[in-house]
C-alpha cells in the first residue's frame, strides 16, 4: 500500500528503458547497454560492480523504514522502547560502509587510471574543436577537416582524441564510449578510443550557450578497408553523407562501384 | 500573550491598527517575526521556483517544443537553479533557524537582533534584482546557475542580466553571511545558564556547523562574483584565456563555495527530521553524540570534495582519485545519520501526523538521493554520468526529496507553535502523497534518462526519450498540485480565529524535553516568561561540578 508509487515508477522505468532500447534501433547507444569501447565496457562492469555493493544497503535500509513504518505503529497498550545509544551497533554501522566504499574505491581508480592514460601505442590522432554550435574534426596525419559532420574513425584501432574549444567550454559525449571530456578553450586535454564497427550519436554535455541542446554528435567507426577509402574519398574533394558512411559499414563495396 | 502577534509594540499604540500593525513588522528586530518573514519570503519565492520548473517541464513535454526560445529556456533553468537555492532553500531553512534557534537554546532572542533584521532586508532587493534581470535588454543570465565562464563573460552574454545576477547574489551572499555571525555568536553566547554544548539539540548544532560553512564558503563565492563583475565590467583578465587567465579558476572558486552550498542546505534538514522522528516515534534521538559528530564530519569533509563536480574538466588522475576518494567518505557520516534515525523510530510507538509522515518520506527518498550520488562520486562511473539528467535526479532527490521535505515537515510540525494554528491533517495527507510520489516519480525517471544518453541543460532531445521526459513532466504535476494544495491550506488556516493551543500542541515533550515546547503557543515576547532551567532540557541530573 505504502510505496505502490513507487514501485509503479520503478516497473514503468524499467519497461520504458527495456522499451525503447528494443523499441527503436536508431536509439542512442550507452555505455550501460551497448559498450563500444574497451573503457565503456570497464564502466559498465563498474558500475554494476558498484550498484551490487550499495544494492543491500539501499534494500536493506529501506525494508527496515518500512517494517518499522508497519511494527512500532502507535497502538493502545503499546509503550515505546527506551533506548538511546548502543556503541558496538554505530561502531560496526560506521565501519561496515567504510570497509564497502574501499571495495567501491580500488576497482574504481584503476579504471580512472585507465580513463585519462592514453596508451602510447595509439595509431591515430583526431582533434576535437569545439565550436557555438558544432563541432570540428581535424586529422593532422592526412590533412583532413571535418566541420559540422560526423567524425569518422577507423574500427579497432586505437585513436587518440585530443580535446580543444574555439569559444566556450564544450563537453565531448558519446554514451557508447563510456567517457566524456570537456572542451576547453585555451587548453588541451587527450583521450583515447578503440571503438567497435558501427554509428554512434552523442551530443555536446555542457552548457554552451542558446543551442546547446542541438550540438549534435555523429560518430562512424569504419572497418580498416572502408575506412582507408573514406580517407582518400576525402582527400579526392568528396564528402560521403551520412548514409552513405553507413553504407560502408558493410563494407567497401559502395565507394568500389565508381572505380 | 497569545495575541502578541497582533499586538505592535506602545510605540504605535495611538495609530491606526493596520498601519501600526505593518510599520511594526517593517521595523521588528524580533527574531521570531523576522524568521516568519524569512519563511514567507521563501514561500513567494517557491511559487516563481516553481513556476520556472513548469516552464522547463512543458518545454520538455515534446521534443523540438516551440514554447520557449533556447535563450529564453536557458534563462529560466538559470533562474529555476538560482532561485530555489538562494531565494527558497536558504531563506525557508534561516527563517526556521531564526524562529527556532533562540527558543531551543531558551534565550530571548538572537546576539544581534538589529543585524538579523538587516540581513532578512538584504534578500529584499536581492530577489527584486534577479526577476527584475528577467526584463532588461537582452534578457536574464543564461549560464546555468554554476554561469561558467567564458560562457558568462561580457564576450559572449552581453546582457546586463549577469551583472544583475551577480549583484543579487552578492546581496543575498551577504545577507547569509551575516546571519551565519548572528547565528555562530547566538549559539556560543546566549545558551541559557547550565546548557552545555552537547545538550544542544539538533536543529541547533546542525544550525550552527552550517553557519560555519556559511562563513567559509559564501566569502569565496563573493570573490569569484567580484572577479567575474570586473572581468566583465572592468576589463580584468581573471578568466579571460586570451590575456592569460583560466576559465577553470572559476570552476574550482565556485565549487568550492557550491559543494559546502549543498551541505549548507542539507544540513538544518537532518536537524529538523531528527526533531520530527523523535517527537511522533515518542522515544528520545538514537545516538545524539554521534549525530553531532556526523554533522560536524560533514560539514569537515564538505570542504574536500569541491571537484567532483570537475571530473571531466581534464584534471590530473590523482586530483581525479582524491576528491572520488573523500567523495565517497561523505557517505559514512551520512549513513550513520541514516541508520541513526531508523534506530529513532525503532521500537517507537509512532503517530502518523503529516510531520512524520514527510519526515519518513525524507528519509526513503534520500537514501535513494545518497545511493545515486554514490555512483557520481566513484569518478570512473561519473565520466558518463557527470553532466547528464542523472545528475540532475540525484540533486533534485536530495533537494526536492530532502531538504523541501523537510521543509515541508517543519512547516507542519511548528506552524501551530509559531501561528497558535493546526494545519489540517486531513489536507496534509494529500500534499504529502502526491508530494512524495511526484518527487519519486519525476527525479527517478531522470536517472535513467541520464544513463539512456539524454545530457542536462538541453531545451530539446533526440525521439527515443520522449515517454520518459513525460513521465518527469507527469511528476512534476504532482508535485505542483501538492504545492497549490499546500498554499491554499496556509492561507485558509491564517484567516482563522487562533485556536488556544498548549504550550505542547503535539502532546510530545515529556519525551523530547526540547525547549520549544516548553513555551506558550505562540511564544511571548522575549520568549521566556522565566528564564529556562535544566531541568526544562536535562533527561537526568547529572552531578553539578563543585
Amino acid at each position: 500500500m505504502l510505496r505502490k508509487p513507487a514501485w509503479a515508477a520503478f516497473v514503468i522505468g524499467l519497461l520504458m528503458t527495456s522499451g525503447c532500447r528494443f523499441a527503436d534501433p536508431e536509439s542512442t547507444t550507452t555505455w550501460l547497454f551497448d559498450p563500444a569501447t574497451p573503457i565503456a565496457e570497464e564502466v559498465r562492469q563498474n558500475f554494476w560492480y558498484t550498484a551490487s555493493l550499495i544494492a543491500p544497503f539501499l534494500i536493506l535500509a529501506e525494508a527496515l523504514l518500512l517494517y518499522a513504518i508497519f511494527r512500532f505503529r502507535n497502538r493502545a497498550g503499546r509503550k515505546p522502547a527506551a533506548f538511546h545509544e548502543n556503541v558496538k551497533l554505530e561502531v560496526f554501522w560506521t565501519l561496515v560502509p567504510a570497509i564497502t566504499l574501499v571495495m567501491i574505491a580500488v576497482p574504481s581508480f584503476r579504471l580512472v587510471h585507465k580513463i585519462t592514460h592514453v596508451p602510447a601505442d595509439t595509431e591515430l590522432e583526431v582533434q576535437v574543436f569545439g565550436h557555438q554550435f558544432f563541432w570540428r574534426y581535424e586529422y593532422p596525419e592526412y590533412g583532413i577537416t571535418l566541420s559540422d559532420e560526423p567524425l569518422v574513425l577507423p574500427a579497432n584501432k586505437k585513436v587518440a582524441l585530443t580535446f580543444s574549444s574555439v569559444d566556450v567550454i564544450h563537453s565531448w559525449w558519446v554514451p557508447a564510449f563510456g567517457f566524456k571530456q570537456d572542451a576547453n578553450p585555451g587548453r588541451v586535454a587527450t583521450r583515447w578510443v578503440q571503438v567497435k564497427p558501427g554509428y554512434y550519436k552523442g551530443q555536446c554535455a555542457e552548457l554552451c550557450g542558446a543551442l546547446h541542446g542541438v550540438m549534435w554528435i555523429e560518430v562512424v567507426a569504419l572497418p580498416e578497408e572502408a575506412f582507408r577509402e573514406w580517407v582518400r574519398a576525402r582527400k579526392r574533394g568528396e564528402a560521403p553523407s551520412i548514409e552513405e558512411l553507413r553504407a560502408m559499414l558493410s563494407g567497401p563495396q559502395v565507394a568500389k562501384q565508381e572505380d | 500573550m497569545a495575541q502578541y502577534i497582533e499586538q505592535p509594540l506602545t510605540l504605535y499604540s495611538r495609530w491606526p491598527k493596520p498601519l501600526a500593525v505593518l510599520v511594526d513588522w517593517l521595523t521588528t528586530t524580533d527574531h521570531k517575526k523576522i524568521g516568519i518573514m524569512y519563511l514567507l519570503y521563501s514561500l513567494l519565492m517557491a511559487i516563481v521556483g516553481g513556476a520556472m520548473a513548469g516552464m522547463i517541464r512543458s518545454q520538455l513535454a515534446v521534443p523540438d517544443n516551440t514554447l520557449l526560445r533556447p535563450e529564453l529556456y536557458n534563462e529560466i533553468l538559470t533562474l529555476h537553479g538560482t532561485i530555489m537555492i538562494f531565494f527558497v532553500a536558504m531563506p525557508a531553512l534561516a527563517g526556521f533557524g531564526n524562529y527556532l534557534v533562540p527558543i531551543l537554546i531558551g534565550a530571548r532572542d538572537m546576539a544581534f537582533p538589529r543585524l538579523n533584521a538587516f540581513s532578512f532586508w538584504l534578500l529584499v532587493p536581492s530577489g527584486l534584482l534577479m526577476l527584475a534581470s528577467l526584463f532588461v535588454e537582452g534578457g536574464a543570465a543564461a549560464a546555468g546557475w554554476t554561469s561558467y565562464t567564458p560562457l558568462a563573460s561580457k564576450q559572449y552574454m552581453a546582457t546586463p542580466g549577469v551583472d544583475m545576477w551577480i549583484f543579487s547574489l552578492h546581496l543575498a551572499g551577504l545577507s547569509s553571511i551575516l546571519g551565519a555571525v548572528n547565528f555562530i555568536v547566538t549559539t556560543l553566547n546566549m545558551r541559557a545558564p547550565g546548557m552545555r554544548l552537547m545538550e544542544m539539540p539538533l536543529f541547533v548544532w546542525a544550525w550552527f556547523v552550517t553557519a560555519t560553512l556559511i562563513l567559509v564558503a559564501i566569502p569565496v563565492l563573493s570573490g569569484a562574483l567580484t572577479m567575474l563583475l570586473t572581468d566583465r565590467l572592468l576589463g580584468t583578465n581573471f578568466f579571460k584565456i586570451s590575456e592569460g587567465g583560466d576559465p577553470l579558476l572559476w570552476q574550482h572558486l565556485f565549487w568550492f563555495f557550491g559543494h559546502p552550498e549543498v551541505y549548507i542546505v542539507i544540513l538544518p534538514s537532518f536537524g529538523i527530521i531528527s526533531h520530527v522522528l523523535a517527537a511522533f516515534a515518542h522515544k528520545r534521538i538514537f545516538g545524539y553524540p554521534g549525530m553531532v559528530i556526523a554533522i560536524a564530519a560533514i560539514g569537515i569533509v564538505g570542504y574536500l570534495v569541491w571537484a567532483h563536480h570537475m571530473f571531466t574538466t581534464g584534471l590530473s588522475t590523482l586530483s581525479l582519485i582524491l576528491f572520488s576518494a573523500f567523495s565517497m567518505v561523505i557517505a559514512i557520516p551520512t549513513g550513520v545519520k541514516v541508520w541513526s534515525w531508523l534506530a529513532t523510530i525503532w521500537g517507537g510507538t509512532i503517530r502518523f501526523t503529516t510531520p512524520m509522515k514527510f519526515a519518513l518520506g525524507f528519509i526513503a527518498l534520500f537514501i535513494l538521493g545518497g545511493m545515486g550520488g554514490i555512483f557520481l562520486a566513484n569518478a570512473a562511473v561519473d565520466f558518463s554520468l557527470h553532466d547528464t539528467y542523472f545528475v540532475v535526479g540525484h540533486f533534485h532527490y536530495v533537494f526536492a526529496g530532502g531538504t523541501v521535505v523537510a521543509l515541508l515537515a517543519a512547516t507542519y510540525f511548528w506552524f501551530p507553535k509559531m501561528t497558535g494554528r493546526f494545519l489540517s491533517e486531513k489536507l496534509g495527507t494529500w500534499v504529502f502523497w502526491l508530494f512524495f510520489s511526484g518527487v519519486l516519480l519525476s527525479f527517478l525517471v531522470m536517472h535513467f534518462l541520464g544513463i539512456l544518453g539524454m545530457p542536462r541543460r538541453v531545451y530539446t532531445y533526440r525521439p527515443e526519450f520522449t515517454s520518459l521526459n513525460q513521465l518527469v513532466t507527469a511528476g512534476y504535476v504532482l508535485q505542483l498540485l501538492a504545492g497549490l494544495l499546500l498554499l491554499f491550506d496556509i492561507f485558509r488556516t491564517l484567516l482563522k480565529p487562533k485556536q488556544d493551543l498548549p504550550p505542547d500542541p503535539w502532546g510530545i515533550n515529556e519525551v523530547q524535553k526540547t525547549l520549544d515546547w516548553a513555551t506558550s503557543s505562540p511564544p511571548p515576547p522575549y520568549n521566556f516568561e522565566r528564564t529556562p532551567t535544566p531541568d526544562q532540557w536535562r533527561y537526568e541530573p547529572k552531578e553539578q561540578a563543585a
